[in-house]
């Protein structure tokens, strides 16, 4: 975009943009420009057709009498065409309203004449109202392909009338701006400006979707009329599809110029026949504009801790009755979200805990995910936040590290998940006194390796296997004042089942603690205390 | 370079201890000794319910079916099943009945496929002391989801833990077939009655 920045006062800046359209209309063909006008094509799509790209041009219209005036200045032999076939400009039969800034609003016909100022002020008013704050946004604009076959139509029109003209010489369709760069061309200053913040690739986006009740239909048919083309569906009527069409490959509409090249075609094997009559004399009906802002999804990472054997993971319903009494996913998001004022959020963690282990230590990698967050947070209110999560009344749930973090950090949670270690501490039980000498026994086992078939708790929904886990270590620690209640410390790879590795889950894990120790061994409480990722360790 | 592998020493002395050192988190893991039961429930009474069908078929075919919540049950001989009576106890298992090897079939997927859908009358296994062969039986209608097939090299565990590793099958019934032949079971109170023990 060129930086075209004169700080003059408003009706000066107004006054040499004006003066600006004129010499650069006054430079165009003058005899095409009258018959552009004459079919009923507005400046906007002129300019765009000429390829004209500098935005100061985009800036202010001039009405139909107007141009009358610049060009009736001019030596142009068809002088008298300018002020006999002028119409009042109604609707543009190419943009169909969308450059004129004319179009359907909320079912109320909106006219602004003036510029893309009045369109401006509306978006940036929903912004505000929606009580977004952001920093940099992106323009995301979808337009009914009915507008690309115009484009290409009055293209070969033109071509057909003026190809032996010099100056359309070595011309093609490819140097026109299309409708939707040159709205984005129009809208983009005024829109930086009162956004105070500029275009960019940016999750923020503000998204202009243009129907047009007529639009499907007319490719359909023009279309259907190329000989049996396989034809892509196009929404029938209500323009829903399109419009998704669009938004995928937002900027360049490779699809809807698909189409757009098919009827293109068919429009040149017909060149002859009756296909080349623009809509000239019906009255353009406008197209409708829905525009809508949202921010695309912002993560919030950190380690959780869960103190309590009564709080699930994620929020878990069996036939309408909660099981535990909150959720890890719950309370941490309605104690984020309204931070990020977000629509939604989506709760993501590396592995999980059965709801009655608690997750102590280092805690436990998880990212949230806010949608459409309006707010994004500061350093200072994340950490505030953090603290305040830590400092509920029911202790339930702690944070650690808490960021705001990039999507990257997606990756960097799911990878090694499966490798990663874990370390838990155990409360077990056994048939006997504890000896010295089982301190030793099971100290002394290193990476060992034990099979454990699906366990019966979860047979019912998971594949009967066999898998092999690897025991890293294990330390037994005493309880003062008690012979065959002790704490067994042990780190294991990801996936094994602590509870079944102890008590042996009727010896279909093997071996298990009850059979190194030659006895039997059942487990009261089981607490995970590492994870051993690098995900989130650090501030 | 360096730092990292000061870094290494230090997990090396780290997993060398494997000490609690976090006073906080010492205070969360270790238990208070007078809170905890003499003896704890097992992980069977904990996670199972026990039923009983005594004289399954024959007088002294007792078995148990212990349910878990999620519906499976685990099969197994009952403490006063008559095998046990038998000088030696039982001495070796055999998976074949009439026309198939239950221990032969693999059952496979979330879905159980190649499950063997079974009656609640049909055999298991059999059974055999030195002087008598026994028959041990579903009890429940459902799909065998596994036997116990350690017991084909290990048949003493039928003796010392045949309400543990000593168990004889996995079945999944469906919900309404369970609620059918659960009336004709006995729960552990009224099993302990009618035996005396």
């Amino acid at each position: 975009m060129p930086s075209d920045t004169e700080e003059a006062s408003q009706p000066t800046v107004n006054g040499d943009n004006v003066r600006a359209l004129c010499d650069v209309v006054r430079e165009l063909p003058i005899c095409a420009v009258i018959d552009l006008l004459s079919i009923g094509v507005c400046t906007r799509c002129i300019l765009r057709l000429f390829g004209i790209r500098e935005h100061v041009y985009y800036r202010s219209s001039l009405s139909p009498s107007m141009l009358s005036s610049v060009l009736g200045d001019s030596t142009c032999s068809e002088k008298h065409m300018v002020d006999g076939n002028f119409r009042e400009l109604v609707v543009c039969s190419i943009c169909l309203g969308i450059l004129q800034f004319t179009c359907y609003e909320d079912k109320k016909l909106v006219t602004e004449k003036e510029s893309a100022n009045e369109l401006a002020v509306s978006i940036s008013s929903l912004i505000r109202q929606q009580g977004f704050e952001i920093d940099s946004f992106s323009l995301e604009v979808s337009i009914p392909p009915i507008v690309l076959e115009n484009d290409h139509t009055v293209w070969l029109y033109m071509k057909r009338k003026y190809e032996s003209e010099l100056w359309f010489q070595g011309k093609s369709i490819s140097e026109c701006i299309s409708a939707k760069d040159a709205l984005k061309i129009s809208l983009m200053e005024s829109l930086e400006t009162m956004l105070g913040c500029k275009s960019n690739i940016s999750a923020f986006r503000i998204r202009l979707t243009y129907t047009h009740c007529i639009s499907s239909k007319t490719v359909e048919n023009s279309v259907e009329g190329c000989h049996g083309g396989k034809r892509r569906k196009t929404g029938a009527g209500n323009g829903l599809n399109t419009v998704d069409d669009d938004i995928k490959c937002s900027g360049l509409p490779i699809e809807a110029g698909a189409v757009v090249e098919r009827s293109f075609v068919s429009l040149q094997a017909n060149e002859s026949s009756e296909c080349l009559k623009l809509p000239l004399g019906q009255s353009n009906e406008p197209c409708c504009l829905e525009f809508l802002c949202y921010r695309t999804q912002i993560y919030v990472g950190g380690r959780y801790l869960k103190y309590s054997r009564n709080v699930s993971q994620t929020c878990w319903i069996i036939d309408d009755e909660r099981m535990g009494e909150a959720s890890v996913e719950e309370i941490l998001g309605s104690n984020i979200l309204p931070l990020c004022r977000g629509d939604n959020y989506k709760f993501h963690a590396a592995g999980r805990e059965d709801i009655d282990v608690r997750m102590l230590g280092s805690g436990r990698p998880f990212l949230l995910e806010i949608q459409n967050a309006r707010y994004i947070p500061s350093e200072e209110s994340v950490n505030f936040l953090e603290t305040k999560i830590n400092n509920l009344e029911k202790k339930l749930v702690g944070v650690k590290n808490l960021k705001l973090v990039g999507s990257q950090s997606w990756e960097l949670m799911r990878e090694g998940e499966a490798e990663k270690q874990k370390q838990y501490t155990a409360l077990v039980w056994i048939s006997r006194p504890l000896k010295d000498e089982d301190l030793q026994s099971i100290s002394s086992l290193e990476d060992m390796h034990i099979l454990q078939r699906t366990p019966i708790r979860v047979l019912h929904r998971r594949s009967p296997l066999e898998r092999e886990k690897i025991i890293h270590w294990m330390r037994i620690e005493r309880i003062v004042g008690s012979s065959q209640y002790f704490l067994l410390h042990l780190c294991t790879q990801a996936g094994t089942y602590i509870k079944e590795f102890i008590h042996g889950d009727l010896g279909r894990t093997q071996p298990s603690i009850g059979s190194i120790l030659t006895c039997r061994a059942e487990i009261l409480r089981l607490d995970v205390t590492d994870v051993k990722m690098e995900c989130f360790l650090t501030e | 370079m360096n730092e990292h592998s000061v870094d290494e020493t230090n997990n090396a002395q780290e997993q060398e201890e494997h000490k609690v050192e976090d006073p906080e988190l010492r205070r969360l893991l270790v238990p208070n000794p007078e809170d905890l039961p003499l003896t704890p429930p097992s992980s069977v009474e904990a996670n199972f319910v026990s039923y009983f069908a005594p004289d399954f078929m024959k007088p002294g075919h007792d078995q148990y079916i212990y349910r878990h919540a999620n519906g499976l049950c685990v099969i197994g001989l009952a403490p006063t099943h008559v095998a046990f009576k038998d000088e030696g106890g039982i001495t070796t298992i055999d998976f074949n009945v009439g026309k198939s090897d239950r221990s032969g079939i693999k059952v496979t997927g979330k879905r159980k496929k190649n499950a063997q859908h079974l009656e609640s009358n049909s055999a298991l296994c059999k059974v055999c002391s030195k002087d008598a062969t026994y028959i041990v039986r579903c009890c429940v209608k459902g799909s065998l989801l596994e036997v116990n097939d350690r017991l084909i090299k290990q048949p003493e565990l039928l003796n010392s833990a045949a309400d543990r590793e000593g168990y004889i099958a996995i079945i999944m019934p469906k919900p309404a077939d369970w609620l059918k032949v659960k009336d004709s079971l006995l729960g552990l109170e009224e099993y302990k009655k009618l035996r005396e023990v």
